[in-house]
This record gives C-alpha cells, sequence and structure tokens, in this order.
C-alpha cells in the first residue's frame, strides 16, 4: 500500500549566496538532512515557491517549517510566509553566531570560524526539529494543532530534497469552483489498493482522510463528498 | 558607464548541479569576470527587494539552473529582469561527460572541473554582453 506523505520537518535556507553567512545556512542545513536528522528533515530550495507549482507551494502548510536566514534581510522566512505558509520556526545566523565582516571567511570558503558557525546552526536547527516533532501540526491549516487529537498526524518518513517534487495535488470541481486538493493522488492510489469501491460508504471514509491535509470550509462537506465521490469513481475506471 | 552582466545562479539546495552552478557562478564573478559581471542572490529576487529588482531592469542577466525546474530563469523573468541567457548546468555536463560530480556540500574533483568548465562557458556570454554595451 503506497504510504501517504509522513510527518517531518521542512527546512528552507534561504543560501544567500553573497555572503558568509549565506553560505552557513546552506551548509548547517545540509549537515541536519545528510547527518543530524536525515530521516525527520526534508528540504525545499527558496525560489520553487514561485517558480513551482501549487504542491511545492504547500510544502510549509504541510510541513512544521524551519527557515535558516544568514542575515536581518529574512529572505527564507519572509519569503516562505508570502509563497506558502508561515515558518513554525526561525533562525538568524547573524543573530545566532553574530561576526565582523569576513571574520567567517567568504561566502565562496568559510574559515574555521565559518564552520563552527555551521555545526552551532546545525545543532540549533536539529532543537527545532526535535521540538517540532515532539509537537502536535495541523496539516490542514499550516500550524501547530495545539491539544486536538485529530488533527494530529505522525509517522517516519525518508529524508529528501522536494524539489519538484512537492505534495502531490488533484484538482476537483467542488460547487462550481476549481480546488485544488492536497494529497489526493496518494489517498486514491491508497483507497484503491485496499479494494475500496466507489460508493458513497468510500467517499464518506475518504473524507476523513482528506481532512487531515485540508481545510474543509464549513458546511461544504458533502459538495466534498460528492466531488471526491465522482472523482474516485472516474480514477478507478480508469486505472481498471 | 557600462552595465555589468547579472550572475543569478539557482540556490539548488539537495542537488549537486545546483552546487556546480552556484560554484560556477563564483569563479564568473570573482575570477574570470569581476569588472562585468556580478553575482545576484536569488533568495532577494524571491523576496522582491526593491534594489536588487532595479538592478535587474537595468541589466542583463545570465540565469545558471542546476535543474530542469529553472528556478532561476524563471524567477528572474517574473521579477522583470531580462534573461539574456539561461544555462542548464546539465547541458554544460552533456558536453563534458568525462566530469561526473558528486556531493553537494563539497563537490568532488569532477563537479570542480564541471563548474569551470561552466563559468567558461558563462565567461563567454558575459564577454558578450560587454561587447554589445561598447558598441551600443
Amino acid at each position: 500500500m503506497p504510504e501517504l506523505p509522513k510527518r517531518k520537518v521542512g527546512l528552507v535556507s534561504c543560501s544567500g549566496e553573497e555572503m558568509a553567512e549565506g553560505t552557513v545556512t546552506r551548509l548547517a542545513t545540509l549537515k541536519v538532512l545528510e547527518t543530524l536528522r536525515p530521516e525527520e528533515t526534508v528540504t525545499i530550495c527558496l525560489p520553487l515557491f514561485l517558480a513551482g507549482g501549487e504542491g511545492d507551494r504547500a510544502f510549509a502548510r504541510f510541513y512544521p517549517t524551519i527557515a535558516i536566514d544568514g542575515c536581518e534581510k529574512r529572505c527564507a522566512a519572509r519569503g516562505t510566509e508570502m509563497y506558502s505558509s508561515k515558518p513554525a520556526a526561525g533562525i538568524v545566523v547573524s543573530e545566532l553566531c553574530p561576526a565582523g565582516a569576513e571574520e567567517q571567511g567568504t561566502a565562496r570558503r568559510l574559515n574555521e570560524a565559518g564552520m563552527k558557525a555551521v555545526n552551532a546552526v546545525a545543532e540549533e536547527i536539529a532543537l527545532h526539529v526535535d521540538r517540532l516533532l515532539g509537537a502536535p501540526w495541523d496539516q490542514s491549516r499550516g500550524e501547530s494543532a495545539g491539544d486536538d487529537p485529530a488533527a494530529q498526524v505522525k509517522a517516519p518518513g525518508v529524508a529528501t530534497c522536494s524539489c519538484g517534487s512537492g505534495i502531490p495535488v488533484k484538482t476537483l470541481e467542488i460547487g462550481g469552483r476549481q480546488v485544488e486538493v492536497l494529497a489526493l493522488p496518494l489517498i486514491f492510489d491508497m483507497f484503491r489498493q485496499a479494494a475500496k469501491p466507489a460508493v458513497d460508504e468510500t467517499a464518506a471514509e475518504m473524507i476523513e482522510t482528506v481532512r487531515l491535509y485540508n481545510r474543509i470550509p464549513e458546511g461544504e462537506e458533502a459538495l466534498w463528498k460528492l466531488a471526491l465521490g465522482r472523482e474516485y469513481a472516474s480514477y478507478c475506471a480508469e486505472v481498471r | 558607464m557600462t552595465r555589468k552582466a547579472l550572475i543569478v545562479p539557482c540556490s539548488g539546495i539537495g542537488k549537486t548541479y545546483g552546487s556546480v552552478a552556484r560554484e560556477g557562478a563564483y569563479i564568473v564573478t570573482e575570477d574570470l569576470c569581476p569588472k562585468s559581471s556580478r553575482l545576484v542572490p536569488l533568495a532577494l529576487v524571491v523576496l522582491g527587494d526593491e534594489e536588487v529588482q532595479q538592478t535587474l531592469a537595468g541589466s542583463p542577466a545570465i540565469a545558471i539552473d542546476g535543474c530542469k525546474l529553472a528556478c532561476a530563469a524563471k524567477v528572474v523573468a517574473g521579477a522583470g529582469g531580462t534573461v539574456a541567457h539561461a544555462i542548464q548546468v546539465l547541458d554544460v555536463y552533456r558536453r563534458h561527460r568525462d566530469l561526473k560530480p558528486a556531493g553537494i556540500a563539497e563537490l568532488n574533483e569532477a563537479g570542480q572541473e564541471l563548474a569551470k568548465a561552466l563559468a567558461d562557458e558563462v565567461s563567454g556570454l558575459v564577454d558578450g554582453i560587454a561587447a554589445e554595451e561598447t558598441n551600443a
């Protein structure tokens, strides 16, 4: 059975190419992804929020996200909030490891102080990852779920770069509107492989899974159920 | 005063070719064409930084992308910049198949060589832009 995208923490680094602190964000993020928390983290390139598709822009709603910025301009934090959703945490290298001009080396080559900053920032990221994974996250709203157990999803997964993959989406017509439904292709796969028939009862069951990843506006549940049932029947007929 | 060519590498953090794009951009702007090119951080373009947008509006850009998603070229164009040349690292690699890059945080030797090959191609484009500027 295919697995739905699981709970991980998203890392968005500014990668600022013109300053040493930008390189610190990049290398610290890579250290967490590759070494410190490879199973618990995933990343996306900041520009993909603009250049990618809806699945990419859903990144920070889907994953509790840590923005890692080199300077006070906070491009990663602000860009993520502008195009995806508010990051759950933020780190600014120039605040965490203050240094004078070129004290950490250059953007192209960090010196020993720069590499120390990389380690310090990576440790800080890892702390945030642990904290965020210990707290519930509401993927339908892109924010902490508080104490609502229905909104909590947690499971292990595999670390990866999300460039180009994003969160799979499918567009449905719901109540005369085009609505992009997060994770729906995977949900369809999962239901079909579980031999769920395209009947009303399945649509009713499916909507509870869909709700984990999408916000269903109040009063629209019947419309969503109708659209899901219709689309799932069509999907089953296609893949038969 | 002649305008500098703007070199905009992608921010590719999860792929080797993104690192090649970044390293190649440094070689162009710091070693090969420091007087006729300038590095532009893509994150500032994403954010809509006013100063960077003015810079983009006033000079031709060379976008260097590490994957087919072409974030650098798309984002620069979307910000109103003129993408004079859009380079894909993979295309450069196809012309230098002996230079198989590996590593992200630190490129292997072949990756460094590929970055130099990329930089050589880009510096030729920078020279072309500079010549057009002179003749304009």
